[in-house]
């Protein structure tokens, strides 16, 4: 209601000087591939807008004569003088920033942070970012470059996986063109499932997240794939230590249409196979990445995109064991602009993850299979309501169908029974409505709600499960019935404030709602951790976030400072009993875990060098992490395993010359909080450890100096091409990747502790091309 | 167990790169100490045997002296009740107990004043009808593995332990099983685990294998000590001490169990 006071009382001011107004609406695009362009500034003086994911953008002033500027990151500034006298659409193409002129300058991100806008803990990377970061083994990776960012800290050496203040790896909502990918990891954790070839945009939100996100805690990581070149053809490719790449894009109809295929297949298994070690050469691993998309205009109002992702890992152990999953999404988009006010979109998408096991040995052959799958359905409108408010409200109707694991016999001699444990069905709908106000030049307002209603669906038998663990009480459901239905509200509120031309401050507060909870009992993310639904007795996880920040720009824009600072309080967090089996043959995993609370806040500092020869950033982040959850360390708050005090990345990239750029980036973080034995006893003529407290001591800290250098190769009309080097670790620094404990090789008589360090001095070249 | 295998993967493709083990200096708190009870009671007899010790601090030698003087009793669900003798410092023993199958037994610690009890029930005897050594890959390797076969009764709910002696020395491997998966079929189980370093089988050794049928309430314990990181290694994000049948706060387990026991020399 008070919303609405306040849209009745806006329109009742725009009456109040009316002046005639139109409309300029249209796309920003790349002259060079046809490519949308997301968050391109679309401005004339004060008055100002960015386009939107499609690129579309809207801007309603009074009549008049202007000079409109565009820009984006890496192009260069359009400028182009225009008479507002009527409603006008425009197609706006901008160039990309020539490297070619004597003083190279790059501009590493948007100039500007917008300081206006009241969105805050959100970073943006491009794929340009991204490209001179020296990462493991030359694969240029999104989810290793965002690490690098204050607030979101990596989830192990080397690992793709990642924690966004203090939340846990599961509670990060990570989308490919709309769609969920439930396990973005390929080979234990070291590669993320995103080619960065594919790759046009990678927005996180690490909080103040906007009504049409929802479904989990900590962060949006929404990456937006390429729509392929709609002027020319072009292939680029890439041949590195473990893997090769291949990207073909170019219009169907030139201007109207255009598809981008893009793969990736890693060859380690092939060094493997020329190993003279046996215990290397019968075994098998490798991963492959399949990207496709294709869009089509149909008119100046319409545009359909449909773009897919499959991705699978393959393990093998000789004969005996083999493992493969992956991911497989679909997204079917259409765009429709109804007036030069309001853009629609609506998506059809489908989610998809599976793993499967075999092992075979001898008379106990047999198959896991598990998988969780989505269809998912969603509108939005964005409504340019007036030039101050700018209004976007939606639906998501998501049905999941998990099936938890299947074990199955392979042969008729294999002594394992058929397993099935139930099918878990849910309907997950959310409605939102939010609208960024332009309250006065200095204030901006963003609000809105989303309401999330979670249905578990039937068939299947739920549990009550007592203190101990044990269940209690069965009841059976039939196909279709409802079990229960979760219905949360989930309000939303963003505000900025200008302070002067170069500075703001911003304070946010939101709600978020998880109702897939991921069980992972295990120091290494593996591909077997188990999705699981909200059922009866795991309820919703709850996280509401309280944020403030400040923003300066610095010498002439080429310089931004900022600083936040969050506090985050989760409920119903999920945890595990002393001794559980997450693959227990029962449908009542309940019985195997612990509910509780968690708390986290931290300070976070970036200060980023944006322009010029030398660009890069410092960022700091001082955080705590902790759990409250009774039956552990007797229901005493302790510390997150992934409560880091100290965080700090310095990431550099400077370019020497026109052929040469060179880039280092260096990491220091606290050790996670780990459990380690407090003691020994004697059981079974063995010694055994003694643990008192759950995460009551800390991996030692972690850091890492890492150097990368470009070499841009001899240019040709159509063709160009690159050599990248990398040394990972390049102090060699051993970093312990796990400590174990165990009796003494030397003397029996005493127990050691292990320090297990992976990755020292990895050196890796890799050969890039484009024509 | 594909978990295991997945982990002892990793190593695997680490050799690949430049992994490297060190053994380190941590400061590791001091801890109050514990009481340790290993309660055993067999279907042979003279079996019943008790060990009790105390926790050491992790930076103290592995000498684990026993605790003496303790009073312990073994009751039967028939009523019946045995003390049992300290017949070694912290070795409490009886001769005149055998345990019988379907019959639960509860077992009694009193030291210091404090009181300590466990009960575990000796389930139905199932036969081990074979025990042959195959010559199996893994990890590259060819290795000799011993084979028990045994017949699951119908009806979940049997748990079951093995004990593996390569010449007499007992390994310090647990090998268990239940019957979630098999209930009901002809079983086997390869007594190995993935990537591990036992001592290998060659030729001319003797391999005896005992086979316990236990308490699901035991199975729990070892299935918690090998996922829990009660042996030290770091898989479990959570290490915790195994999840044990003896009531009051002592380490340990008490298991009433069947045993028989199968050799087979390697050709």
């Amino acid at each position: 209601m008070k919303q609405l006071f306040i849209l009745w009382c806006m329109l009742g001011g725009l009456t109040g000087y009316a002046q005639e107004k139109f409309t300029i609406s249209g796309t920003v695009k790349s002259k060079r591939t046809g490519e949308t362009i997301i968050g391109a500034s679309v401005r004339s003086g004060n008055a100002g807008t960015t386009s939107n994911e499609y690129g579309f953008f809207s801007l309603t002033l009074p009549k008049g004569n202007y000079l409109l500027e565009a820009g984006a990151v890496g192009m260069a500034l359009h400028t182009q003088s225009i008479v507002l006298d009527k409603n006008l659409t425009l197609h706006i193409s901008l160039e990309e920033e020539a490297k070619t002129l004597d003083n190279v300058t790059i501009v590493a991100s948007s100039k500007s942070r917008s300081l206006s806008s009241p969105q805050m803990g959100i970073e943006r990377l491009t794929t340009k970012e991204i490209k001179n970061i020296p990462v493991l083994l030359g694969e240029r990776d999104v989810l290793k470059t965002v690490q690098l960012l204050p607030g979101v800290k990596s989830a192990g050496d080397g690992n793709s996986g990642f924690f966004v203040r203090g939340g846990a790896a599961d509670q990060n909502l990570i989308l490919l063109d709309e769609a969920t990918v439930y396990n973005a990891s390929h080979l234990l954790g070291f590669f993320s499932t995103f080619n960065s070839d594919a790759i046009k945009d990678v927005t996180v939100y690490k909080g103040g997240m906007p009504a049409q996100y929802g479904g989990r805690l900590s962060s949006v990581l929404d990456i937006k794939m390429n729509d392929g070149n709609n002027q020319d053809y072009s292939v680029s490719g890439g041949i590195g230590l473990i893997s090769a790449k291949l990207n073909v894009e170019g219009p169907v109809q030139k201007d109207r249409s255009s598809f981008l295929v893009t793969g990736r297949r890693t060859y380690a298994d092939m060094f493997l196979k020329l190993s003279n070690d046996s215990t290397l050469n019968r075994n098998t691993l490798y991963f492959y990445d399949l990207n496709a998309k294709l869009n089509y205009n149909f008119g100046d109002k319409d545009r359909l995109y449909v773009s897919g992702y499959f991705g699978k890992d393959v393990l093998k152990a000789g004969d005996t064991f083999g493992l493969d999953w992956g991911n497989a999404t679909g997204t079917v988009r259409w765009n429709h602009i109804f007036s030069n006010k309001l853009f629609s979109n609506t998506s059809f998408i489908i989610s998809n993850y599976n793993y499967n096991i075999s092992i075979r040995s001898g008379a106990n052959d047999f198959n896991i299979f598990s998988q969780i799958r989505d269809w998912n359905l969603k509108q939005e409108f964005q409504w340019y309501l007036t030039p101050r408010n700018n209004l976007r409200f939606g639906f998501n109707s998501v049905y999941h169908i998990i099936r938890p694991g299947e074990v199955r016999p392979a042969n008729d001699q294999s002594s394992i029974n058929l397993a099935l444990l139930q099918r878990r069905y849910s309907w997950e709908n959310g409605i939102y409505a939010t609208n960024t106000w332009k309250a006065s030049d200095k204030v901006n307002i963003t609000y809105g709600l989303r309401i999330t209603g979670f249905s578990i669906l039937g068939e299947g038998d739920f549990f009550e499960v007592d203190g101990n663990g044990k269940v209690t009480d069965t009841m059976s459901y039939k196909k279709g019935e409802f079990v229960k239905t979760y219905i949360n509200p989930e309000p939303r509120l963003a505000v900025s404030y200008q302070l002067n031309e170069t500075s703001s401050v911003k304070a946010s507060y939101v709600r978020n709602v998880q109702n897939l909870h991921l069980l992972s009992n295990s120091t290494t993310a593996s591909p077997t951790d188990k999705w699981v639904a909200s059922t009866n007795i795991i309820k919703p996880e709850i996280s509401d976030q309280v944020a403030i920040g400040y923003y300066k720009n610095l010498w002439d824009n080429n310089y931004e400072l900022t600083a936040e600072a969050y506090y985050k309080d989760m409920q119903n967090q999920v945890d595990y009993r002393d001794g559980a089996d997450v693959f227990i043959n029962s449908d009542a995993i309940e019985s195997q875990l612990l509910f509780g609370k968690g708390r986290a806040y931290g300070l976070e500092w970036q200060f980023k060098k944006k322009t010029g020869k030398l660009t890069g950033w410092l960022s700091y982040t001082l955080s705590k992490t902790e759990k409250q959850i009774n039956g552990i360390n007797n229901g005493r708050w302790y510390n997150a395993r992934q409560d880091r005090t100290h965080d700090l990345a310095l990431v550099v990239s400077y370019q020497l010359s026109k052929k040469w750029s060179v880039s280092g980036n260096w990491i220091y973080y606290t050790g996670n909080a780990v459990t380690f034995p407090a003691g020994k006893y004697r059981v079974d003529d063995q010694v055994v450890f003694y643990y008192t407290e759950r995460n009551g001591y800390r991996m030692p800290s972690y850091h890492r100096l890492d150097l990368g250098a470009t070499w841009t190769l001899k240019q040709r009309k159509r063709f160009s091409s690159e050599l990248t080097f990398s040394l990972y670790n390049a102090y060699g620094r051993e970093n312990a990747y796990t400590i174990s404990f165990r009796e003494s090789e030397d003397d029996p008589n005493k127990t050691e502790a292990v320090r297990l360090a992976l990755f020292k001095f990895i050196p890796s070249v890799s050969y890039n091309f484009k024509f | 167990m594909w978990r295991k295998i997945y982990l002892n993967l990793l190593p695997v493709i680490a050799v690949a790169f430049t992994s490297c083990e060190k053994v380190i200096d941590i400061d590791l708190n001091d801890v109050e100490k514990k009481y340790v009870i290993e309660g055993v009671l067999t279907d042979e007899a003279g079996s019943a045997t008790v060990l009790i010790s105390q926790t050491k601090n992790f930076s103290d030698n592995n000498e684990f002296t026993g605790v003496t003087g303790a009073a312990v009793t073994i009751s039967g669900s028939d009523g019946s009740t045995t003390a049992l003798e300290e017949v070694q410092p912290g070795v409490y023993q009886s001769t005149a107990l055998t345990g019988e199958s379907g019959k639960k037994y509860s077992l009694s610690v009193e030291t210091d004043g404090k009181t300590f009890t466990a009960s575990a029930t000796i389930p139905a005897k199932v036969n081990m009808d074979s025990l042959y050594i195959t010559e199996d890959y893994l990890f590259g390797e060819i290795r000799k593995t011993a084979n028990v076969q045994f017949k699951d009764p119908p009806g979940r709910g049997q748990s079951y332990r093995f004990i593996q002696y390569i010449n007499g020395v007992k390994e310090k491997r647990i090998f268990i099983r239940n019957d979630d998966y098999t209930d009901g079929n002809s079983s086997l189980v390869k007594l190995r685990s993935p990537g591990d370093g036992d001592e290998e089988i060659k030729a001319g050794d003797t391999i005896k294998v005992q086979m316990l049928c236990i308490d699901p309430a035991v199975y729990n314990y070892w299935y918690s000590f090998l996922s829990g990181g009660a042996s030290g290694d770091s898989n479990s994000a959570s290490p915790a001490n195994p999840v044990s049948n003896i009531n009051g706060g002592a380490l340990g387990y008490f298991s009433a169990h069947t045993l028989q026991t199968k050799e087979v020399v390697i050709q």
